[in-house]
């Protein structure tokens, strides 16, 4: 059975959202445990998250410090913040209200709950006394809905798009937590070198990465080896690798799909023309930059083959 | 007994529940027994989980109140109402009988007009009508069907027989709420259900697939069906996901269709364009076609009457169907029964004053004080006077009006509605209500087992309308007596 294009859209938005809270709930988590670990004084500020986020602009509309009151409440519970939690989940709820028909009945139930679940409890949870329970609430919920898309929807179209928003959102938000944070906040000279592992730590654990990084290549943490793996493994989930290698996968059954197999080959060529043990951080810099204009290339490319309706090429090319 | 139930009498009125002696009737003992067994408390708890199920399910309506949509929970009163299979089957005929006459009068109506040609229904109040679609002459559609969904709402007098109040062909809404309250009593009650034979309302969803699939104008292969929404922001919103999702059926909005230069209707899919076979629309004939109705609606399908009427798509309900669903041509129902099927009505109709004929005119303006006066045209119970309940400038103003417009309104006697009990606050209270059924035609007949419920909740009120602050019951018919 196909698919319209709009609903298509709005199932891949739905992921995206989804995914986007999960892990900016995930980032605030391991950063919340960071800053509690880090001698008084040397810790880094609270304006890395809404640096990582790339939403600075959105931020300074409202606040102008950049203390942990304020970007807490920004990320948690304002209602308008692009990549803040509320706003996220809002907008995954009203992306699955319009497309209900397609999945499975659960779905909403469980969409609609977290929804008001956020609503509820999102205010109450911007100081440290109820943050951790409901951010750990939110990641749950979250992988719970997940859980229930993977396995009870059928592979077809509804399945094929939601993965792709998944693992677009994941690839983009891996390479932000690598480039801003590890270049900010090993950038930064108030920072003792002592607490360099705690960091590469923590940034292992907003990427539910520690536990593999481990056992597979042992519990000191170290930053070459840290941001190879993070790219490159391609059996961890949160890895560029393996999202890349489930996009080319999804694309495959999908018409038209010339273009945008075209840019994940470009970008798993990439990948592996990149060797982060023995670059520089300016290069790494330059080299995430680049990475991530070739996975807005690969939205647009997807937009425009499957989203877009001939009405909205027409006005495009009108206006 | 729990002390709720203490004092409660339904007056004169028929009650659906309880009968004049104070006893529970029959069909409806074990639920009162149980309900009235249940402890203070353990209402008020079961009414909190009614109110949890329905957040939590996301069942909602949307109302428009000063420019603004808001999105509000589902009303719902946890007392069902109960009616014996015997008394249903009775209604059910007559609502099948009514169906099969209000099609015959369409199809004729938009082909030979004999009906009007043998004088039984004046022809300028059917070809005058804003209803009567003259685009929609000649066509005929597949098992002689236009209305194919129809939503008629029956009320009872006060010695419990039922009355047709009107039947809604365009585009009657309801029927996921009835599914839905089902749903909560399951959830909520589960001890109830028990020990009765209920009939099952579930399968509603796949015989109004049947009912699709039999218009397709393509043979035998699966045809594809979808269910045209005019989006998010309409009031009915919920419903048009729920019907399509239960149906397996594709949730469409007018953009993601067009028509061809085949003629032909598709819609924009990721892998291209699909013909469509059957469109289940849920906008009204205005909006539908820009080119053959108002030219300015954003939310229909440019080309879409002409495909239809070149035989390439279905519509249901067919377009220009509402020109049975008209107050005053409501009047003639009994008479197209005689007419179309040479059967006697099975259903009663209320007495309908129509206010363009003097005589009747004479007699609503003497009397506005015992009628309900009612546009010809409007649904949602919005712009009627209940002439008991009103105060004397309104009644001029609504004098005023007949006198402008005749054929624009009409009066009927104020019925006794029946009422039921509801949990209302602590107490349970009698309160007035109506019932939906809804009636599927294409090749074969079906009619619900049951309806839709809704309930005034205010004390006295007679307004059952959602939009108006109207509740609602989960209704069953229960097989055998003891």
């Amino acid at each position: 059975m196909s698919m319209l294009s709009r609903v298509a859209e709005r199932l891949f938005w739905m992921a995206r959202y989804l995914e986007r809270a999960e892990d900016t709930a995930r980032l605030i988590h391991s950063y919340t445990h960071l800053v509690m670990d880090i001698p008084r004084g040397s810790e880094p500020g609270w304006d890395i998250l809404v640096h990582i986020l790339n939403t600075e602009p959105s931020y300074t509309e409202h606040y102008r410090a950049y203390n942990e009151q304020n970007v807490m409440k920004f990320l948690i519970a304002q209602p308008d913040s692009i990549s803040g939690i509320m706003n996220s989940i809002r907008a995954a709820r009203e992306n699955v209200r319009t497309t209900r028909d397609v999945l499975p009945g659960e779905v909403w139930e469980h969409i609609n709950e977290l929804y008001l679940y956020a609503q509820e409890y999102s205010e109450k949870s911007v100081g440290r006394r109820y943050r951790y329970q409901f951010l750990e609430t939110i990641i749950a919920r979250c992988q719970m809905i997940n859980g229930m898309l993977v396995s009870t929807l059928p592979r077809g179209h509804a399945y094929r798009f939601i993965k792709l928003g998944r693992l677009l959102e994941r690839a983009d938000m891996t390479t932000r937590v690598i480039d801003v944070g590890a270049a900010a906040l090993l950038g930064d000279e108030r920072l003792h070198s002592s607490v360099d592992p705690l960091i590469w730590a923590s940034l292992l654990n907003s990427l539910s990465a520690m536990g593999a990084y481990r056992r597979e290549i042992g519990p000191q943490v170290e930053a070459g080896a840290m941001v190879d793996f993070v790219l490159r493994e391609s059996t961890l989930p949160r890895s560029i690798k393996f999202c890349l290698n489930g996009i080319r996968q999804e694309l495959a059954p999908l018409k038209n799909n010339k273009d945008a197999t075209r840019l994940v080959l470009k970008a798993r060529r990439k990948l592996s023309g990149f060797d982060p043990q023995a670059c520089s951080r300016e290069e790494l810099h330059i080299f995430l930059d680049q990475f991530q204009f070739l996975l807005t290339n690969l939205y647009s490319s997807i937009d425009q083959t499957w989203f877009m309706t001939a009405e909205r090429r027409a006005t495009a090319t009108l206006g | 007994m729990n002390k709720s139930w203490k004092n409660y009498r339904a007056d004169a009125f028929y009650d659906e529940l309880i009968a004049a002696s104070g006893k529970p009737r029959v069909a409806a003992r074990r639920v009162v027994k149980l309900l009235q067994s249940l402890p203070k408390e353990e209402m008020a708890s079961r009414r909190t989980a009614a109110e949890l199920a329905i957040r939590e399910m996301g069942v909602s309506f949307t109302i428009y109140s000063e420019g603004k949509n808001i999105d509000r929970a589902w009303p719902f009163d946890i007392i069902p109402r109960v009616i014996s299979a015997r008394d249903w089957a009775q209604v059910s005929r007559g609502l099948a009988q009514r169906s099969r006459a209000l099609n015959c009068f369409i199809d004729d109506i938009y082909n030979k007009q004999k009906i009007l040609a043998d004088g039984v229904v004046p022809a300028e109040i059917v070809l005058d009508s804003g209803n009567y679609k003259p685009q929609c002459a000649g066509v005929s559609p597949l098992h002689g069907a236009w209305a194919h969904i129809c939503g008629t709402d029956l009320v009872r007098d006060q010695r419990g027989r039922f009355f047709v109040l009107e039947d809604n062909l365009r585009v009657p809404s309801g029927v996921s709420y009835m599914l839905e309250n089902r749903e909560i009593t399951k959830r909520v009650l589960p001890e109830l259900l028990e020990n009765y034979s209920i009939q099952p309302v579930d399968d509603y969803p796949s015989r109004l697939h049947a009912t699709l699939s039999s218009l397709s104008p393509r043979g035998a292969r699966r045809p594809c069906i979808v269910v045209l929404t005019p989006g998010i922001y309409n009031s009915a919103y919920f419903e048009h996901a729920f019907l399509a999702q239960r149906m397996g059926a594709e949730l469409v909005e007018g953009n993601d269709l067009f028509v061809d230069d085949d003629d032909c209707v598709y819609m924009r899919t990721v892998d291209g364009p699909l013909r469509v076979d059957v469109v289940y629309r849920r906008i009204d004939d205005d909006f539908l076609d820009p080119e053959a109705f108002r030219p300015d609606s954003a939310l229909g399908v440019p080309g879409i009457i002409r495909a239809w009427k070149a035989g390439n798509v279905a519509i249901a309900n067919a377009p220009g169907a509402g020109v049975a669903d008209d107050k005053v041509v409501y009047a003639y129902v009994p008479a197209m029964i005689r007419y179309y099927l040479g059967e006697t009505p099975l259903l009663a109709s209320v007495k309908t004053y129509l206010c363009m004929n003097p005589k009747d005119r004479e007699y609503v303006l003497a009397n506005l004080d015992k009628l309900v006066v009612k546009p010809a045209n409007e649904s949602g119970g919005y712009g009627l006077l209940i002439g008991s309940h009103a105060s004397a400038a309104e009644r001029a103003r609504f004098a005023a009006l007949i006198e402008e417009n005749p054929r624009n309104y009409i009066a009927q006697p104020i019925l006794s509605l029946s009422t039921a009990p509801t949990y209302i606050d602590e107490k349970v209270e009698p309160r007035h209500l109506d019932l939906r059924p809804f009636i599927l035609q294409g090749k074969d007949i079906w009619v619900t087992p049951g309806g839709l419920t809704r309930v005034a909740m205010r004390k006295g009120s007679l307004v059952v309308n959602s939009s108006q602050g109207g509740g609602s019951k989960d209704t069953w018919i229960v097989e055998g007596n003891r």
